[in-house]
């Protein structure tokens, strides 16, 4: 029988928790934390994916976190985001030779291969303008719900340029659009190029020419960003690469966690074998 | 009362206070509770703190300002290529923070301590000075004779001091309680090796920071205490990564590096940290002569580290070959801090040394100061992730 494994990531903006029977996906759980303590969610989100694949602790072979996640108590190990987004993002596409990862607080593009091991990175710097938190933030001076800002941008027919280096003066950009009476979808999609621009700017830097490029992490199912993201790939003439999404796209790192903690696993339980040996 | 359960929380808050005070309480209340007493301060990386505590004076270890000092006159001395922790002794010793010291000794580290010793001579002329040279030649007729010659400088100077010499007796007295806690510094850093869960080298690294300010009979005591405690609570073994941290032998990283390297993935199950208390590697010989044992157990039985002289081209990289394999480590960590000539300049040695024996490890740059620790868990998790995904074992 496979070993059970469960991954938690502790996000900015959310934590996402994961139950595995080996390569076999059994429950899934996404909180957001809006002001709640994350590590509280995390026992939360275990509990749940246990009661849902009706499993008990005692059950569980390798508890690992990514993320935010060092300070949960009772994980077996943890992983760094990149490592389980690599993993998580050839589980959900195992075409993908690179991942976006873009998240509440910053994204990063990872070179990776079939195996899911990082061949080279690139993550945006301490600015937030990249960042889900900052759409989030632009969403609510507009007066659009979270879940539209993908399906307005798509419509936009003339999008507005906005600051690509930093959150302060996009916002500015934003105000000042606003009361020239530019229409939300035009705004919306200029935001959507901008950051497109930087993850393309990114994935550059870590060397990747062609495959497919898959977008996960918490802005991963914003079809706007997705479609900017395409766009600015062939604008940039950059023809070996596709970007593409997954429905389970937000789970990425958590699955990472999950699959490499039942690596992990049966690594330890053959150096223990051997050692006893 | 304690519990059990709490000793340690106990112990570790008394030693990070000692840690933080940086106004020496403890030196100031060990020197108030008999009249006479003086205390003698001394810099990475070894000084013979036996002759110190032979002449019935209390041996304070001054490893910088850490974090939590704002250098303003200390950055008037030198040059911005210069490391942090001459900038920040000197802003303790300008401000009026170590005037609880009676002297400073100055061991023969790297360039920038030797200057230092000529600088403090300048500037506080009322106070004993002293720079410690070591030898080069590690033949007994050649470098032990040249050591013993430095050593009795300092025991004459230190008997002047203490307005009585220092005897052989005392010496030999002096030996057996730093016997004592060399042994209980060994035990600590074994048990950390065996169970690194139990006792993470946050704590670990405060409990010898608080050595540098208590008499080493009562740091001796308190570390048999922490490992005693230790046992009495169980905590989580986590799956990480073994390493051994090599480079931060002069200027100590902020505490909150070690934590970032901990909460990353790995065990610290070997490190640099305050050599000067495992710099001779097993006993001093007790009886004899205590001067030839003193300098015996220096060329033949000490630590390495970057500031130390190899002999023999062969030699090198040996003491950390010997941490990585004793201590079942799976990587190392070099952790250097910025401008610092002899772990810089030997880094790219060690590194190919490592690389022939296909041992993983990272490096990167710091000051006590470092407040950003985001790049240095990225590294040391990516790191962390590495050994324990993708090497061969």
């Amino acid at each position: 029988m496979s070993e059970i494994t469960i991954g938690i990531d502790i996000g900015s903006g959310a934590v996402k928790t994961v139950l595995f029977r080996g390569e076999q996906w059994l429950a899934k759980r996404v909180e957001r934390i809006r002001r709640r303590d994350p590590l509280e969610l995390a026992r939360q989100g275990f509990d749940e994916v246990l009661e849902e694949a009706k499993l008990k602790e005692k059950d569980v072979s390798y508890t690992a976190t990514t993320g935010e996640g060092e300070n949960v108590k009772f994980a077996t190990g943890h992983f760094y985001s990149m490592t389980t987004h690599a993993r998580g993002g050839v589980y959900l596409n195992p075409e993908a030779r690179a991942v976006v990862d873009i998240g509440a607080l910053n994204g990063r593009a990872i070179y990776i291969d079939e195996r899911g091991k990082v061949l080279s990175y690139k993550m945006t710097s301490q600015c937030a303008s990249g960042s889900g938190q900052f759409l989030e933030n632009i969403a609510r001076y507009l007066g659009v719900a979270v879940e539209e800002i993908g399906t307005l941008s798509k419509t936009s027919k003339n999008p507005e340029k906005v600051s690509s280096i930093c959150a302060v003066l996009a916002e500015t950009d934003v105000i000042n659009m606003v009361s020239r009476a530019i229409a939300t979808p035009d705004i919306l999609k200029g935001i959507h190029i901008s950051m497109a621009s930087r993850l393309v700017k990114l994935l550059k830097v870590t060397g990747i020419t062609k495959g497919t490029v898959l977008l996960t992490g918490g802005l991963a199912l914003d079809a706007g960003l997705l479609a900017a993201l395409q766009e600015e790939l062939v604008n940039e003439k950059i023809s070996g690469l596709t970007a593409v999404s997954h429905p389970d796209s937000i789970h990425a790192g958590a699955i990472g966690a999950a699959l490499w903690g039942a690596f992990r696993h049966r690594k330890l339980a053959e150096l223990q074998s051997r050692a006893a040996a | 009362m304690s519990t059990k359960e709490n000793r340690v929380t106990e112990i570790i808050s008394r030693c990070s206070a000692l840690f933080e005070d940086l106004e020496f309480g403890a030196v100031k209340k060990w020197k108030a509770a008999a009249p006479g007493r003086k205390a003698i301060g001394y810099m990475p990386v070894y000084v013979p703190h036996e002759i110190v505590h032979a002449a019935g004076m209390l041996p304070v270890g001054i490893f910088g300002g850490g974090d939590q000092l704002e250098v303003i006159q200390g950055d008037a001395y030198y040059q911005s290529y210069i490391c942090r922790i001459p900038r920040s002794t000197v802003e303790l010793g300008l401000t009026g923070r170590l005037d609880c010291l009676d002297g400073m000794l100055f061991p023969s580290t790297c360039d920038v301590i030797r200057n230092l010793s000529g600088m403090w001579q300048i500037m506080f002329k009322n106070k004993y000075v002293r720079y410690v040279d070591v030898p080069q030649d590690y033949d007994d007729a050649v470098g032990g004779q040249f050591y013993i010659h430095e050593m009795q400088q300092i025991r004459e100077d230190l008997g002047k001091l203490a307005g009585r010499p220092v005897t052989d007796e005392a010496l030999r007295a002096s030996i057996v309680v730093y016997n004592a806690h060399r042994k209980a510094i060994r035990d600590l850093y074994a048990y950390r090796a065996a169970k690194p869960w139990q006792a993470p080298t946050a704590e670990v690294y405060l409990l010898l920071r608080a050595g540098c300010v208590l008499p080493p009979e009562e740091h001796t005591r308190l570390v048999h205490d922490y490992l005693a405690a230790c046992e009495t609570q169980q905590r989580p073994k986590r799956d990480n990564a073994r390493v051994v941290v090599t480079g931060p032998f002069c200027e100590q990283p902020p505490l909150g590096l070690i934590k970032s390297i901990e909460m990353s993935g790995c065990y610290i199950v070997d490190d640099e940290f305050m050599l000067a208390f495992r710099w001779l590697m097993d006993e001093v010989e007790e009886t004899g002569d205590p001067m030839q044992a003193l300098s015996k157990a220096f060329l033949h039985r000490s630590a390495q580290s970057s500031s130390k002289y190899d002999a023999r081209k062969e030699d090198k990289g040996r003491f950390l070959l010997h941490q990585v394999k004793s201590r079942g480590a799976e990587g190392v960590v070099f952790a250097a801090p910025s401008f610092c000539d002899p772990a810089l300049l030997e880094r790219p040695m060690l590194q190919e040394i490592l690389a022939r024996h296909k041992i993983p490890y990272t490096a990167f740059k710091y000051a006590e100061n470092t407040g950003q620790m985001a790049p240095i868990r990225e590294q040391a998790g990516t790191f962390a992730d590495s050994i324990k995904l993708w090497s061969a074992a």
